[in-house]
């Protein structure tokens, strides 16, 4: 990794700048602090804190979404939003919440987790890294442009054919759906190649793949679910661009064209996609409940390779999206087995999770609550999903608010919980103060509460047949009484969310006044605990030397011969101390992932309006990227280039590498 | 367990000392970034291609127009395909120069890789325009569309490398790919001979497969 | 040679890769291969009536040719033969994937039936 140098090289702010412009456009930016900082920054806890802060942006506005829904349907025959209205609404809050708000959670926990929990200085591509941000944000925001530029997609999140052609859709709504999702898609998929490159290729010493945190395992997964999920949604996409915008035939049933090759891409696609959204909540409280039960998890090695074993298995039950479709016996019999199939691997966790809480010494802090949270929730909303996996029932199911009840008990009582409890777990690391305990309990127990109120009663509702997607029912089908709860609910579950942000700045104004928090406020296991809060832009100095699973909590206690736990060091002796950083290579920051990604939703809005702003977003696209290239990756000391995404020097060779190091080779071709 | 306590540093300083806290292998798997990164990216082009492949072998009987057979010149698109065979062989032939340091014999190669690849995509632009001109136009039927959309989608990929490589040669007269940059242009070099491996399938798939 | 570099880092290990001078004799035999079952491909298009892929087999026997030009371009030109098994097995990953899905998603379009024309 070569990033630890003896001779003293500058930090970004160095000073050593010589206006040097390797393409005469733009001097090096070296802001470390201010608003420019952020915009050229190449720093991953930064562009992590960014994903999040996005996500929270694009959560408030998927969620005013879900409270027009919930009061449209508070009473029968709704009049506050039209037919055509309520279609785009819930269309947007299903895309937003996908693809906005739960996907980059996960990438901002990534960003901002991966590189501390393996013990590296940052990414492997860190200007990669910015461009991936820049491009979900962009991308975000050019579909939900579409609400000010002629209306919103109204297609449904998964968009069926041939319901997304012109004829049906005539606004340019599913265009933006269609060409935002292209963008954000290639945002993922090079976050998916920067981090698992990472994982694979940046460990501390070691660090071999089998003592990894769990999260890092979990959150590797679901980058390879990206990785091979994103090209299948991509290549649909494409042929949905090139039926609305061009006149092709994919979807053209007059030409003979067979809308379930929509359904298949996009299942084959969103299916693993589900699990990519979920494996790294997985993670989050696989590193919490440890924490705060003391124990170490229980069966590391299940954990992994049940995550792996869902990684596999998520590849082949997408049809069970699809057992309405007539897809035929004999298909509907595999998938429906291949579904009860997964089920295994997941009740393993949920298995590990409670083991691992049994005879600990519990502390229910608000990280942990959100942690029990999750694994609860999800259990109602898991065993709901294996009801779907028989095609009989299902098939009764289909379309009712049954499933509406079942996805949002796994992804917001799974995920989300996770999520909420990763954001209490790991706000005084990134941001220095604690989140209030009594509010973080208070928060936990409301958004309980409204989570259960919303969603509990769409079973009833969906078992009685009240249909997904219809803007209003009739009165006198028993619908009201449960519609009326749900709406409830959905405020009280807003209310929650407002909690949370309030939270946020209340903790910090009284931060001011309390001492600062340490390395390791909540005692836990693994060297992200280590550094100094919050996390200095070098990471770790020095890099630690890993032994075992849970390192850092084995520098602080040892085990008595009849098996008790035994403090052997004080935080304070083991953490590491901020050091000024002199001596340590860091990568430079760079305006040019910012254009590149401003490129993209320039030529897309182009692709929808006038080919010539196509024209010209092309060429922004290819005029950043020779930036790029000619730009050196860092650029204070011109002669150091080893560690960009265009440069390398292999001067390593095997010989000169310590026994340790070959240890984690071998795992390394195993895995 | 209580015993190895003793043996290892707990404390955070003492990791500063350890023999391989400063090693210099740069990574892990001794593979470098950009390499393992590029083959990422390949494995994910093979599910993009897939999925086009089987949208062009869903759809490749048209219910109306000329249908593929009719109108498929194997004997040029033989040639053609050739040609970008060929290609990849002067590719890795610029890849072993550029490794034994020999810059004017990698210039040769790459520019003949982007000479051969430009001829590739002559032959592409001159097929298609004989096949608009036989009545066979995007929009014409469902095979239109699948075949148009894959090969040119391919040829889009091609395009892109003939620029990478025309880059290469202009970076390295400018001195800018110095010997230990080499793998710069074997990473190149795995995305042009990728995109030939795609071709090779295309050819058997789309061109030979009879109906 | 004109050696444009104005670093003198010596060529040094390239991840296993090409070393030696000799390795480009390789290439070139591994091309004439190539050509060579080109040919027999655009044979099965010239003579659809020879023996060896008459009839039902000329699919079967065209996917052969093709994944043997595939895999000898991905061992020897991409150096998977010489590098490390890792990047073997990432792409495998990919590759696999595809396959495996991609022929599940057809299936159930019953596209392998006599007499489908969608």
């Amino acid at each position: 990794m070569a990033l630890t140098e003896d001779r003293p090289l500058a930090l970004p702010s160095g000073g050593s700048d010589d206006g040097y412009t390797p393409t005469g456009v733009f001097t090096r930016p070296t802001a470390e602090t201010g608003v420019r900082s952020w915009f050229t920054t190449v720093d991953h806890k930064k562009i992590g804190i960014m994903y999040g802060a996005a996500a929270i942006f694009f959560l408030i506005i998927g969620g005013s979404e879900a409270l027009l829904i919930r009061m449209q349907l508070w009473a029968p025959r709704g009049t506050l939003l039209s037919a055509n209205l309520y279609n785009q609404v819930y269309t947007m809050h299903g895309t937003t919440m996908v693809f906005l708000v739960v996907m980059p959670i996960g990438a901002a926990f990534a960003n901002y987790l991966i590189p501390l929990q393996i013990g590296a200085r940052d990414v492997a591509f860190p200007r990669i890294n910015a461009f991936s941000f820049w491009a979900f944000l962009f991308g975000g925001v050019f579909i939900n442009s579409s609400w000010l530029l002629g209306g919103g997609a109204d297609g449904g999140w998964f968009m069926y054919a041939p319901n997304s052609g012109v004829i049906f859709s005539p606004t340019h709504g599913i265009d933006f759906w269609n060409l935002g999702l292209i963008i954000t898609g290639i945002a993922s998929l090079t976050g998916a190649v920067n981090l698992i490159v990472t994982v694979l290729n940046m460990r501390a010493p070691g660090m071999t793949l089998m003592r990894m945190p769990i999260f890092t395992w979990m959150a590797l997964v679901s980058q390879f679910l990206l990785l091979f999920a994103i090209p299948v949604l991509t290549s649909a996409q494409v042929l949905l661009m090139l039926d609305r915008g061009f006149h092709a035939n994919f979807f053209n049933v007059s030409k003979g064209a067979n809308p379930l090759l929509w359904e298949h891409l996009f299942w084959i696609f969103g299916h693993p996609e589900v699990y990519l959204m979920i494996l790294p909540a997985f993670g989050l409280v696989s590193d919490i409940l440890p924490t705060f039960a003391r124990k170490p998890i229980f069966g590391y090695p299940f954990i992994v390779f049940s995550g792996i074993a869902i990684g596999f298995m998520g590849w082949g039950v997408w049809a069970h999206h699809m057992f309405v479709s007539g897809i035929g016996p004999i298909s509907v019999t595999t998938f429906s087995l291949t579904t009860m199939f997964i089920a295994v691997p997941t009740g393993v966790k949920i298995l590990n999770w409670t083991a691992t809480m049994w005879g600990g010494k519990l502390k229910f802090s608000s990280p942990m609550l959100f942690s029990i949270g999750l694994v609860t929730m999800f259990t109602i909303g898991g065993l709901s999903g294996v009801m779907h996996s028989v095609a009989p029932m299902d098939s009764q199911q289909t379309d009712t608010y049954f499933i509406v009840a079942h996805f949002h008990y796994v992804l917001f009582g799974g995920a989300f919980f996770g999520f909420v409890g990763g954001f209490y777990f790991y706000w005084p690391k990134a941001f220095g103060y604690m989140l209030n305990e009594s509010l973080g309990k208070a928060n936990f127990w409301l958004m309980l509460l409204g989570f259960n109120l919303t969603f509990a009663p769409m079973h009833v509702l969906g078992l009685q047949g009240m249909s997904r997607r219809i803007y209003t029912y009739d009165p006198g089908y028993g619908f009201e009484f449960w519609n009326k709860v749900a709406t409830i609910g959905a405020f009280t579950l807003a209310s929650s969310i407002a909690l949370f942000v309030f939270n946020i700045f209340y903790s910090r104004a009284k931060a001011k006044n309390l001492p600062p928090v340490g390395p390791d406020p909540w005692d836990a296991r693994t060297i992200e605990w280590m550094i100094p809060s919050p996390t200095p832009a070098y990471n770790f100095d020095p890099i630690p030397t890993v032994t075992r699973v849970d390192d850092f909590w084995y520098r602080k206690y040892g085990e008595t011969k009849d098996g008790k736990l035994v403090r052997i060091a004080s935080t304070a002796e083991v953490a590491q101390q901020r050091t000024d950083g002199k001596g340590i290579h860091l990568p430079s920051p760079s305006y040019w992932p910012l254009v590149l990604a401003f490129g993209l939703p320039i030529a897309a809005y182009g692709l929808i309006f006038s080919l010539w702003l196509a024209l010209v977003g092309a060429i922004i696209v290819v005029g950043a990227i020779y930036g790029w290239v000619m730009e050196p990756p860092d650029d204070p000391d011109k002669a150091h280039d080893d560690h960009g995404p265009d440069a390398h020097v292999s001067d390593g060779g095997d010989a000169a590498v310590p026994e340790t190091v070959d240890a984690v080779k071998e795992v390394e071709t195993v895995g | 367990m209580a015993e190895s306590l003793t043996s290892r540093p707990t404390l955070a300083a003492a990791d500063a000392q350890q023999a391989n806290a400063h090693i210099d292998a740069d990574t892990n798997t001794g593979i470098s970034n950009t390499k393992l990164g590029m083959w990422l990216f390949l494995a994910s082009e093979c599910l993009l291609f897939g999925g086009l492949i089987t949208t062009y072998l869903l759809y490749k009987h048209p219910l109306e127009g000329p249908t593929p057979h009719e109108i498929f010149d194997i004997p040029f698109t033989s040639t053609s395909s050739f040609v970008l065979l060929m290609s990849s062989l002067t590719m890795v032939l610029a890849v072993s120069a550029i490794e034994r340091g020999e810059h004017q014999r990698m210039r040769v190669w790459i520019g003949a890789t982007a000479v051969l690849g430009a001829t590739f995509i002559a032959g592409q632009i001159y097929e298609f325009t004989v096949f608009v001109r036989e009545g066979l136009g995007f929009t014409t039927s469902r095979f239109s569309s699948a075949f148009y959309t894959l090969t040119g989608f391919h040829g889009i990929h091609v395009t892109i490398g003939i620029i990478m490589l025309v880059s290469l040669v202009l970076l390295s007269l400018r001195g800018k790919i110095p010997e230990h940059r080499a793998e710069t242009v074997e990473i190149v070099g795995l995305y042009w001979h990728f995109v030939d491996v795609v071709w090779v399938v295309i050819f058997a798939v789309v061109y030979l497969i009879p109906s | 040679m004109t050696v444009t570099s104005h670093d003198n880092v010596p060529t040094t290990v390239l991840d296993g890769a090409v070393k030696d001078y000799s390795r480009d004799k390789v290439y070139v035999l591994t091309a004439l291969f190539l050509g060579v079952v080109t040919l027999v491909e655009i044979a099965t298009y010239a003579f659809p009536d020879f023996p060896v892929w008459a009839d039902e087999l000329v699919v079967p026997v065209l996917m052969i040719l093709m994944a043997v030009k595939f895999f000898t371009i991905v061992y020897v030109f991409m150096h998977l033969k010489f590098d490390k098994p890792i990047l073997t097995k990432l792409f495998y990953m990919g590759l696999v994937l595809a396959v495996l899905v991609y022929i599940a998603m057809l299936s159930t379009f019953r596209i392998w039936y006599h007499g489908h024309h969608g």
